[in-house]
C-alpha cells in the first residue's frame, strides 16, 4: 500500500486547521459545548433511571394494624394475601420486632428510650413484595376494600407512590429537556462547522484550482477538509472528557462530600468509572459524525470537484 | 500507472463539429464555438489567434475538460475526451499542461514547491520529485531561483516557472492561454522560445494570443478565429484579421 498520500492528505488537513486556527477553535469548542451537554443528560437519566429502579425493587407495602385487630384476622389476611399470584412474599412482624428495628434505626439513645417493651406503640404489621412493583396497585387495591378496613390502621404505599410518581415524573422531564438542548446545541454546532469548513475552502480557493489543473485526484482534494472535520471532533471529544472529569472529580466530588458524605461521592465515581467508556464512546461517535458529516456536505456543495 | 494509456499511443487530436452554446433563460446569444473541425499531428505548434470573444478561451476550456461542447466530438488519441468520467478527469489532465497568463502559482510557496506541489498532490513519491523537478526548472532556466518566492522573480520568469509546473508530469500535450498576456516584449519572447524548444521535444503546443509580432515571427500553424468561427487555418501563417 502506498502511504504517501494518505500522510499528505493529513499534512494538508492539518495544515488547514493550523491556518484557521481561531476559527477552528471556535467550531472546536461549539463542539465541546455541544458534547458535554448530551454527556451530561446521558449522565443524569442514567444515574435517574438507576435511582428509581432501585427504589422500585425495594417497593413493598406494609400494611399497619389497628391494635384491636384479632391474630387470627391478621394471619388469615396473611394466607389471602400470599395465595395471590403477584404477591412473592408476605412477612408478618410482630410489635416486638417493630420494637427492634426501631431501636437499630435510630442512634439517638434518648429517642431510642421513648419507646420500651412495656409502652410499645409500634403496630403489627404485613410487609408484602409483589413479584413486579407495577401490580403493587393492585394489591393495594384489595387491601383497601371494606372487609379489611376494621383492622387496618394504614397503608404505607399510598405515600410511596407519590414520591415514585415524583421521580418518574423529573426523569421523563430531564429527558425531555436533554433531548431539546441537545438538540439546539447539535444544531449549532453543526452550522459553526459548516461555516468554518466553507471558509477553509474559500481561503483555499486558488489552491484547489491549481490542484484540479495539475491532475489531483478528487480524493486528494477532499480528504484533507474531511480530516479537518474529523479533527473538530476528535479534539472536543478529548476537550469535553477532560471537562467532564474535573467537573465530577473535583467540584461536583468535594460538594457531595460536604454535603452528602463520602461514601455518596465514592458511589458517585464508581458510577461515573463504570460508564466512563460509554460515555467516550458517545462522545467519540457524535463529534466524529458531525465532523466529518459537515465536512462532506460542505464539500459537495461548495467545491465541485 | 496512469489510467489514461489512451494517450499513450499515437498522439493527435481532433475536434470535430464542435459547438458551444452558452444559455443565460430568456436570452438568445450566439454560439461561442459553432461547428469548429480542427486536426492537430503530433509535433505541431498551433497558435490560435483572434480578436476578444472569438471563442479562444472556449476553445482552451473544452480541450482540457473544463467544460463540455454542447455538440461534436474531441478525439485526443483516438478517445473522445467529452465522455470522460470524472474520475479518469485527474489522469487526463496530468497529460495536459496547461499554462495561464496569470501564471496561478502559490504565493506562500517557493519556486521548487511550487513545482514540487504539482507532483505531491498527484501522489508521486519523494524520489521522484526529488529527481524531476530540479530537472524542470534546468530546462526552463529557473533552477538559481529555486528558493524564492513567486513575489521575488519577474512576471517573465514567474511564467517559467509555471510552464516548469505545467511539464513536470512530461504531459503529451501543452496549452498555453496567453502566456505572454501580462509580459513585456524582451520576456514574451523568451516564454515563446521556451515553447518552441519544448515543441521540439516532441510536445504538441496550442498556444491562444493575442500578441501578432509573435505570431508573425513564430511562422508556424495558425488558426483565426472569429465569431466562434474557424476562419483561416493556414500552415505558415501570421496573424491576419
Amino acid at each position: 500500500m502506498n502511504w504517501i498520500p494518505i500522510t499528505r492528505i493529513t499534512k494538508l488537513g492539518l495544515t488547514n486547521f493550523w491556518r484557521n486556527r481561531w476559527l477552528s477553535l471556535a467550531s472546536t469548542l461549539v463542539m465541546t459545548l455541544t458534547l458535554l451537554i448530551i454527556s451530561m443528560f446521558v449522565i443524569m437519566t442514567m444515574v435517574i433511571n438507576k435511582t428509581t429502579d432501585r427504589i422500585k425493587s425495594k417497593m413493598d407495602i406494609t400494611v399497619y394494624f389497628n391494635d384491636s385487630a384479632t391474630t387470627e384476622n391478621i394471619a388469615d389476611l396473611q394466607q389471602k394475601l400470599a395465595a395471590r399470584a403477584d404477591v412473592s412474599e408476605v412477612k408478618y412482624i410482630s410489635k416486638e420486632e417493630a420494637l427492634q428495628i426501631w431501636e437499630q434505626t435510630q442512634k439517638n439513645q434518648q429517642i431510642k428510650d421513648l419507646i420500651t417493651t412495656n409502652d410499645n406503640p409500634l403496630p403489627r404489621s404485613l410487609a408484602v413484595k409483589a413479584t413486579t412493583p407495577e401490580k403493587l396497585n393492585d394489591i393495594d387495591n384489595y387491601l383497601l376494600s371494606d372487609d379489611f378496613a376494621p383492622m387496618i390502621h394504614k397503608i404505607s404505599y399510598e405515600e410511596n407512590k407519590v414520591i415514585i410518581d415524583k421521580l418518574l415524573a423529573i426523569t421523563a422531564f430531564i429527558k425531555k429537556m436533554g433531548w431539546l438542548f441537545s438538540g439546539i446545541f447539535i444544531i449549532v454546532s453543526i452550522l459553526v462547522i459548516l461555516n468554518t469548513i466553507r471558509l477553509a475552502i474559500f481561503t483555499r480557493k486558488s489552491e484547489i484550482e491549481i490542484m484540479r489543473l495539475v491532475g489531483a485526484s478528487d480524493r486528494f482534494i477532499k480528504m484533507p477538509f474531511v480530516i479537518e472535520g474529523a479533527l473538530y471532533g476528535i479534539l472536543a471529544c478529548i476537550l469535553a472528557f477532560i471537562l467532564m472529569w474535573l467537573g465530577v472529580y473535583v467540584i461536583i466530588a468535594s460538594l457531595v462530600t460536604q454535603y452528602l458524605g463520602a461514601a455518596v461521592t465514592e458511589n458517585l465515581k464508581s458510577f461515573f468509572s463504570s460508564y466512563i467508556f460509554y460515555i467516550i464512546l458517545l462522545q467519540f461517535l457524535v463529534g466524529i459524525v458531525i465532523g466529518v458529516g459537515c465536512s462532506l456536505f460542505s464539500i459537495r456543495k461548495y467545491l465541485k470537484v | 500507472m496512469s489510467k489514461f494509456y489512451y494517450l499513450e499511443g499515437v498522439l493527435l487530436i481532433e475536434l470535430i463539429g464542435v459547438s458551444k452554446a452558452y444559455n443565460i433563460v430568456g436570452v438568445k446569444i450566439p454560439r461561442a464555438l459553432d461547428n469548429i473541425n480542427i486536426r492537430i499531428d503530433k509535433g505541431e505548434f498551433v497558435s490560435i489567434v483572434g480578436p476578444s470573444g472569438a471563442g479562444k478561451s472556449t476553445l482552451i476550456k473544452l480541450l482540457i475538460c473544463e467544460e463540455k461542447p454542447t455538440t461534436g466530438k474531441i478525439l485526443i488519441a483516438n478517445r473522445n475526451i467529452t465522455q470522460l468520467k470524472p474520475s479518469e478527469l485527474p489522469y487526463f489532465r496530468r497529460k495536459v499542461g496547461v499554462v495561464f497568463q496569470d501564471f496561478k502559482l502559490l504565493p506562500q510557496k517557493t519556486v521548487y514547491e511550487n513545482v514540487a506541489f504539482a507532483l505531491e498532490v498527484c501522489e508521486a513519491y519523494p524520489e521522484e520529485i526529488r529527481e524531476k523537478v530540479p530537472r524542470i526548472l534546468d530546462l526552463v532556466g529557473m533552477l538559481k531561483c529555486k528558493d524564492k518566492l513567486p513575489t521575488e522573480i519577474s512576471g517573465g520568469e514567474r511564467q517559467r516557472v509555471s510552464i516548469a509546473r505545467a511539464l513536470v508530469h512530461s504531459p503529451k500535450i501543452l496549452i498555453a492561454d496567453e502566456p505572454t498576456g501580462n509580459l513585456d516584449p524582451v520576456n514574451a519572447w523568451e516564454i515563446i522560445e521556451l515553447l518552441e524548444r519544448i515543441n521540439k521535444r516532441g510536445t504538441i503546443v496550442i498556444l491562444a494570443t493575442h500578441n501578432k509580432a509573435i505570431v508573425d515571427r513564430l511562422k508556424r500553424r495558425v488558426i483565426l478565429l472569429k465569431g466562434g468561427k474557424v476562419v483561416s487555418d493556414q500552415m505558415k501563417g501570421g496573424y491576419v484579421i
